[in-house]
């Protein structure tokens, strides 16, 4: 018998993929295992291209830059945090996308947690400045 | 494993002249595995007929929940075992945050809505949420997997030998996904249902009524029958019919899932509509499809 990705990731990724913010997806264990087309314009590459990325290391794929252009460490990342700590999590900072391109954005993420404990984490990135937070 | 159709019916019973042939009453499917022990897969109006039919004797058997709605558990205060003193039931279900199964089943057997309490059954009941991994009932291992449908709900898929059974009777594996694209592990459900002997999936409504009921919970026929190609299951049996649908429009939506079915390459007869106390048997030892009868 195969087995299924927890029905709480499949059911966020379904509603994700309806969402024009852009979103992130990642496991109980960190891993990234999906982003939307809108995540996917902001950083200039396809989930699809791309498949899923292990924890620690889907966070040097954008950056992220604080204010003063230094990278961020991986474990300050709200996703990082609200999967670990299971709680939610906000942050400002800038990433690049494929091409270079910087793109201002604040972040929110929360946990997934179910009766059978944290399944993962989900994160929408919002443009700086916009007001609905759609494309980028 | 032989396996009993005593409810086919979703939502709500519905008894009368236009269902007399695929039945009236609601989810209930009796099992009995290769040993001889006993299942129901949930207790709806069905599982009446079925405790009617049981000896009057000492008996274990297991009630395996898929969720609470009211179609899913209408009969277990009218069924005949649970007011015998030397009937042992376990009560099987999912896990929620709210309240325990007990508790919730309660809500029903209780006042104003029932005349007797749980407390007041004869029988030694007990209730179990069902475990995140594989458990053994008799000779079968029992597996269960969260489901899209509304509140919490699970599949189940008995393995009894080299026979298996999947059920899924409620459940929307196609809300806001494409069933056809996506990787087999991002599927509600197909985990459950991968090369199943023997498939019990929800079919409750036509393709045009799908739009008019989307997040109600269920499939249209075309969900079903993706859902089935991509299961690979050996038979396909579409369950939990909607109570609006009489034995004439399921003998049309047969045929078309049937023609459809086989276009899609499927095998004839790989696919048919529940029909109320239809049997199957599946051979502990396989090399043989299900047989029907």
């Amino acid at each position: 018998m195969t087995t299924q990705k927890p029905l709480e990731l499949i059911l966020a990724r379904n509603l994700m993929s309806a969402l024009s913010t852009p979103a992130f997806l990642v496991d109980e264990g960190g891993v990234l295992v999906f982003y939307n087309e809108a995540a996917g314009a902001l950083l200039g590459k396809r989930f699809e291209e791309l498949g899923t990325v292990g924890a620690e290391e889907w966070g040097s794929l954008f950056g992220p830059f604080d204010k003063d252009g230094e990278p961020i460490p991986y474990d300050e990342l709200p996703l990082v945090v609200a999967v670990r700590n299971g709680r939610p999590a906000h942050a400002d900072f800038e990433i690049s996308s494929a091409d270079g391109a910087r793109h201002q954005v604040e972040v929110s993420a929360f946990p997934i947690l179910t009766a059978h404990g944290s399944q993962g984490a989900i994160a929408v990135f919002w443009p700086a400045g916009s007001s609905n937070g759609a494309g980028s | 494993m032989k396996v009993k159709l005593w409810g086919t019916r979703g939502s709500i019973p519905s008894p009368g002249p236009e269902t007399i042939r695929y039945g009236g009453n609601t989810s209930c499917v009796g099992v009995t595995l290769s040993d001889g022990s006993l299942l129901a897969l949930d207790a709806g109006t069905g599982i009446r007929s079925l405790g009617l039919g049981l000896a009057a004797e000492p008996a274990r058997l297991h009630i395996l929940l898929t969720h609470l709605h009211l179609d899913h558990i209408q009969g277990l205060v009218f069924f005949a075992p649970a007011f015998r003193a030397q009937t042992e039931i376990v009560i099987w279900g999912p896990a929620s945050p709210e309240a325990s199964l007990r508790d919730r089943i309660a809500r029903y057997i209780s006042a104003p809505l029932s005349p007797v309490e749980v407390r007041e059954l004869p029988c030694d009941v007990s209730f179990r949420h069902c475990p995140q991994t594989e458990w053994e009932i008799g000779s079968a291992r029992i597996s269960a997997a969260s489901v899209a449908h509304r509140g919490p709900t699970l599949g189940y898929r008995i393995d009894d030998g080299d026979s298996s059974l999947a059920y899924i009777p409620d459940h929307e594996p196609a809300l806001g996904a494409d069933l056809d694209a996506l990787e087999e592990d991002w599927i509600s459900g197909l985990g459950l249902a991968r090369d199943a002997s023997l498939l019990i999936h929800d079919g409750q409504y036509a393709d045009a009524e799908y739009p008019d009921h989307i997040g109600w919970g269920h499939s249209s026929l075309s969900h079903s029958l993706s859902f089935a190609r991509r299961a690979n299951a050996q038979r396909t049996v579409l369950f939990h019919h909607d109570p609006m649908h009489s034995d004439e429009r399921l003998d049309q939506l047969g045929a078309e899932a049937r023609e459809r079915w086989v276009a899609l390459g499927g095998a004839e007869g790989g696919i048919e509509m529940a029909i109320e106390r239809s049997e199957y048997e599946l051979p502990a030892h396989a090399a043989s499809a299900a047989s029907a009868s």
